[in-house]
């Protein structure tokens, strides 16, 4: 597909790019004077009559497409019965799935991106943000369903015509998705390996030791502890420079080092989110009650500690993702991140976890 | 250390590219910037893939040049080994200085048989994950595979496909029991015209992506920037 074309209707008004896309392409495209996103999938691919394939080939090629035809209506129809749900209007659902030629493709809303740092909002904003992308992976965790690939570029920060302070976070991409305890085989499944949780990361490699039933959505919560220590301090948790993802540290046993600017009860929360054994992490419902004041996302201290060797901070993302600040000149980054009277800081915010209870 | 083993944690991740150049004279516009991106590319890979925090443990680039067998059979294919970066990069530029725009003849041209001699290259099989690229760039169509003309050609390769359907095979898919290509791994991105095959191809193989161009303006709609992104991308 080109800028140009028309594919059922819908005519691209953007040159199509793979950027983020993983198995896609993807563009803009307008229909009846509205705007759209577009993705062409990369496979499967349905045969078409009258090629010399044989008859054997046709039925495999076939079998594929019934498949992900499937997977994708599973998916898509227990979205929309959930239309009505809190939350359920901040997840960009597929408006349009069909094939055209040999090529699936699929239609969603446009999404008008604010322009905004969501690193750089107040606490209040990032509550905001933080409780609304929570709401939506509620609303497919309540239906069993695992997103299987959250981080910054999955989740768009959408500009208000009111301009009202609050962004809310608007979920995209369900093309990983499946339901929980039944991902694709480990050659198939997808995810971004740097917010991917480690039974994720195991089950890629084919490890002996987790089977398909030990990916649940419980993976989704270690990838939400990942996203919220992301959007409160500009990165990710450092851990171990023998390991190149959080995910990769925590399957070694490794530890994950959260900012100390964030309260106690953060890295709390942050720490039992991003737990190796998958059912000691906080389900979605716990998470949303625990992060109920906007205290919890306030940082001590303004400045930034100075990158380290290997925090890991995600790029390409269609967010606006602000170059990474060092301390103040003859301030050291644990200076920096120190109260001024030297003492440790504790928090007074107390958090009941609850974990354990997954759907 | 090299550059990459910095990122080499527990996973480790093999890349593989095969850049497939029409070496045609009418490309010749075009062909020193397609040789410049070639050798700039191991560098900004190591920069995006570092970025992208992806552990890649191994890069290896291979170059098939093709012009046409119909045309003149001595200099149809030019094939080189696969370099492993950063370590055999001088092998790697050298192959590449030395590519020089000639001949062809009309179009089309022999782009599907150096596609099935990518496809038949020795892919890594080993580390954990790995991906396997091929690049095609040409301002041509091609030839259907295993024309008459061309299998007279006396350094014409044993053993290629017998037609496109035998070469779909080879491609492969995701049940496919005949496939050469390893489905989880391979991409195959193509700076060519929308024109057969290249535009029956996108449709109908899986993990193919068709950035058309305009025929016999030798890819010069493509910023260099934009193919080196495109094709980090499909890592």
């Amino acid at each position: 597909m080109k800028i140009g074309d028309t594919v059922n209707g819908y005519r691209l008004i953007t040159r199509p790019c793979n950027e983020d896309a993983g198995k896609s392409v993807w563009a803009f495209a307008e229909r009846d004077g509205t705007e759209y996103f577009i993705k062409r999938f990369l496979e499967p691919k349905r045969p078409q009559a009258g090629s010399g394939a044989s008859a054997r080939s046709r039925e495999l090629r076939l079998a594929e497409c019934r498949d992900f035809e499937r997977r994708h209506s599973e998916v898509g129809e227990a979205l929309r019965q959930r239309r009505s749900d809190s939350g359920s209007g901040n997840l960009v659902v597929p408006l349009h799935f069909f094939v055209a030629g040999s090529t699936y493709y699929k239609v969603t809303e446009k999404v008008v991106v604010a322009d905004a740092d969501p690193t750089s909002f107040s606490a209040k904003e990032k509550l905001v943000l933080l409780r609304t992308l929570a709401l939506s992976v509620r609303v497919l965790h309540g239906i069993g369903i695992v997103h299987g690939d959250l981080k910054p570029t999955n989740v768009l920060i959408e500009r208000r015509p009111d301009a009202t302070a609050f962004h809310p976070a608007k979920l995209i991409d369900f093309d990983d998705s499946y339901l929980t305890g039944r991902p694709p085989a480990p050659g198939v499944v997808g995810g971004d390996q740097l917010f991917g949780a480690p039974e994720l990361l195991r089950y890629m490699r084919e490890d002996p030791g987790v089977p398909a039933g030990a990916l649940t959505v419980a993976g989704d919560m270690f990838s939400v502890g990942l996203l919220a220590h992301y959007y409160l301090t500009r990165r990710l948790p450092d851990h171990d420079s023998e390991f190149g993802v959080p995910g990769e540290a925590v399957a070694a046993g490794a530890a994950l080092a959260f900012d100390e600017r964030l309260p106690a009860a953060t890295r709390d929360l942050l720490g039992a989110l991003t737990s190796r054994e998958p059912a000691a992490r906080p389900s979605i419902d716990a998470f949303l009650a625990a992060m109920d004041d906007a205290r919890l996302c306030e940082l001590a201290g303004s400045p930034l500690p100075a990158t380290p060797a290997a925090s890991s901070r995600p790029s390409g993302s269609r967010l606006h993702m602000p170059s990474f600040e060092a301390p103040p000149p003859g301030r050291s980054a644990a200076e920096a991140v120190r109260p001024p009277d030297g003492a440790p800081r504790r928090s007074r915010l107390k958090i009941n976890l609850g974990g354990g209870d997954h759907p | 250390m090299n550059g990459y083993d910095q990122y080499r944690g527990n996973l480790r991740y093999a890349v593989d590219i095969v850049m497939c150049i029409d070496a045609t004279a009418s490309m010749g516009p075009v062909l020193d910037e397609v040789k410049r991106s070639a050798l700039r590319f191991p560098e900004r890979l190591q920069e995006d893939m570092a970025q992208k925090r992806k552990a890649v443990s191994q890069l290896r680039l291979k170059v098939i040049a093709f012009r046409d067998f119909a045309d003149y059979a001595d200099d149809a294919l030019q094939e080189s080994e696969f370099f492993t970066m950063p370590g055999e990069a001088d092998k790697f530029e050298a192959f590449v200085r030395g590519l020089s725009p000639v001949g062809g003849g009309d179009v089309p041209e022999s782009g599907l048989e150096a596609l099935a001699m990518a496809i038949r290259a020795p892919w890594e099989r080993g580390l954990d994950r790995r991906r396997h690229v091929i690049v095609m760039f040409t301002d041509a169509p091609a030839h259907p595979i295993g024309t008459p003309e061309a299998r007279d050609a006396h350094t014409y390769p044993a053993g290629l496909p017998r037609d496109s359907d035998a070469l779909l095979e080879e491609w492969g898919y995701a049940r496919s029991q005949q496939a050469l290509m390893e489905n989880s791994a391979k991409r195959l991105v193509l700076f060519a015209p929308d024109a057969s095959p290249w535009d029956g191809i996108a449709e109908e193989w899986n993990m193919t992506i068709l950035f058309p161009s305009t025929a016999g303006q030798g890819l010069e709609e493509f910023e260099m920037g934009e193919i080196i992104n495109t094709i980090a991308n499909s890592i």
